[in-house]
């Protein structure tokens, strides 16, 4: 009878069988690794060189880049918080939430509070009362570097502290009482930078309470 | 007839390198890398002693990483078997947590946003969960609403998981010895 296969057909699975590869392997593979040694015999010079110039100028344009990012980052944490906060006031951040957060990957089951502090004419004091639950102050240079932090248990019921310069620390004298004060001195490497306050809220409905308290913080200039 | 060569060579060295510099901005958040199971952690980049990959991309997200004498944070992109987080699995979070004073677990999508839902909840606190019997915890991430400690996922494609521990006792500076004590991540049932 008919058992004869249409041509049409025929022609169809001729072209599929071109279409597989013949062997196993990737033929990329296979071309890659004949033109790889095929390369010394065919001009050593005239490719190679190129090749390694590009490589080190590479690495040169990279190590450059990474290095010149902080200084020529244009939304740094600083920069962000320059938009909303005046220097040496505490101002709250809103609430992180779905539709955004003045800082990326902002813990949202903290209240936070920023300072921007600016020490080119005095020396910036902090007091933080410690709230119902864990509160911290942390230090970022305007580059975000993180310099200094405290807890409330390392510091107790108020977290009170100064900011200075490194050349306002050079002119503190030495025997003055200013450490025997119960009063923490601490060192900025930066003019400017950050100061963050943050307390911990551990049910949503205490947030509004915690924020309260927090209100009770300052940072001015000293 | 040397300045073509030239200047393709100088363009494509200059391409390469910014290409290399903003893969690293944008995915690492610096070298010195510790990770335990599931988990990594930059422990270093909290400090004055931060390297130059977790300035960098610092700067450019513009995000204030936390001191590491306030807390410490772990992310875990993948679950404990390396297979990617996937919102519109259950994926369950399981296990012992360190020594800490708080700790908070966030759920975030691929670009770090918080995921919206009715209940608002983006996470659970040291405070708000339930924990079982021996004192472990038992997280369900899921699009659908789940009995237990249950976190939304709003069936998001990728998803990450931030874990903060703060004032924890214990050091980071060395390696934490294959993840004993960190949560097991489990991929459940996938659509």
């Amino acid at each position: 009878m008919s058992a004869a296969i249409p041509p049409w057909l025929d022609r169809l699975f001729v072209g599929r069988r071109r279409a597989l590869p013949r062997t196993a392997r990737p033929p990329v593979l296979i071309r890659l690794r004949r033109a790889l040694g095929r390369l010394p015999a065919a001009a050593p010079a005239a490719v190679l060189l190129p090749l390694a110039t590009i490589l080190v100028l590479a690495g040169i344009t990279h190590l450059v880049s990474v290095l010149a990012m902080p200084t020529l980052a244009e939304r740094s944490a600083y920069q962000r918080l320059s938009d909303i906060a005046r220097p040496n006031t505490l101002t709250f951040l809103p609430d992180a939430s779905p539709s955004g957060m003045v800082l990326p990957m902002t813990d949202p089951a903290f209240v936070s509070a920023v300072c921007l502090y600016d020490l080119g004419d005095h020396p910036l004091r902090v007091r933080v009362p410690a709230t119902a639950d864990y509160t911290s102050v942390s230090f970022y240079t305007s580059r975000g570097v993180a310099f200094y932090a405290l807890s409330d248990q390392a510091a107790g019921r108020v977290i009170e502290l100064d900011l200075l310069s490194p050349a306002q620390r050079a002119a503190l004298p030495e025997d003055e009482e200013i450490t025997a004060a119960d009063r923490l001195v601490v060192e900025s490497p930066s003019l400017r930078g950050v100061v963050l306050v943050r307390a911990y809220a551990r049910y949503n409905d205490t947030r509004p309470a915690i924020r309260r308290q927090l209100e009770a913080a300052s940072c001015m200039p000293s | 007839m040397r300045l073509l060569p030239l200047a393709f060579t100088l363009a494509a060295a200059a391409a390469l390198g910014l290409a290399a510099t903003y893969a690293a901005v944008t995915q690492s958040r610096g070298l010195d890398v510790v990770s335990a199971g599931a988990w990594q952690g930059w422990p270093r980049s909290g400090t004055t002693q931060a390297d130059p990959y977790a300035r960098a991309g610092f700067a450019r997200s513009g995000e204030l990483p936390l001191e590491l004498a306030d807390g410490l944070m772990f992310l875990a992109t993948h679950d404990s078997a390396g297979a990617p987080l996937d919102g519109r699995c259950d994926l369950r979070i399981s296990g012992p947590l360190p020594q800490a004073r708080v700790w908070t677990l966030t759920l975030m999508d691929a670009e770090g946003r918080l995921i919206a839902n009715d209940a608002e909840r983006y996470g659970f606190t040291s405070n708000e969960v339930v924990y079982r019997q021996d004192g472990t915890i038992d997280i369900v991430l899921s699009p659908r609403a789940r009995a237990g400690n249950w976190i939304p996922t709003g069936a998001r494609g990728r998803v990450k998981v931030a874990l903060r521990l703060y004032d924890a006792p214990f050091s980071f500076s060395s390696d934490t010895g294959g993840g004993a004590d960190l949560p097991r991540i489990a991929t459940e049932r996938c659509p």
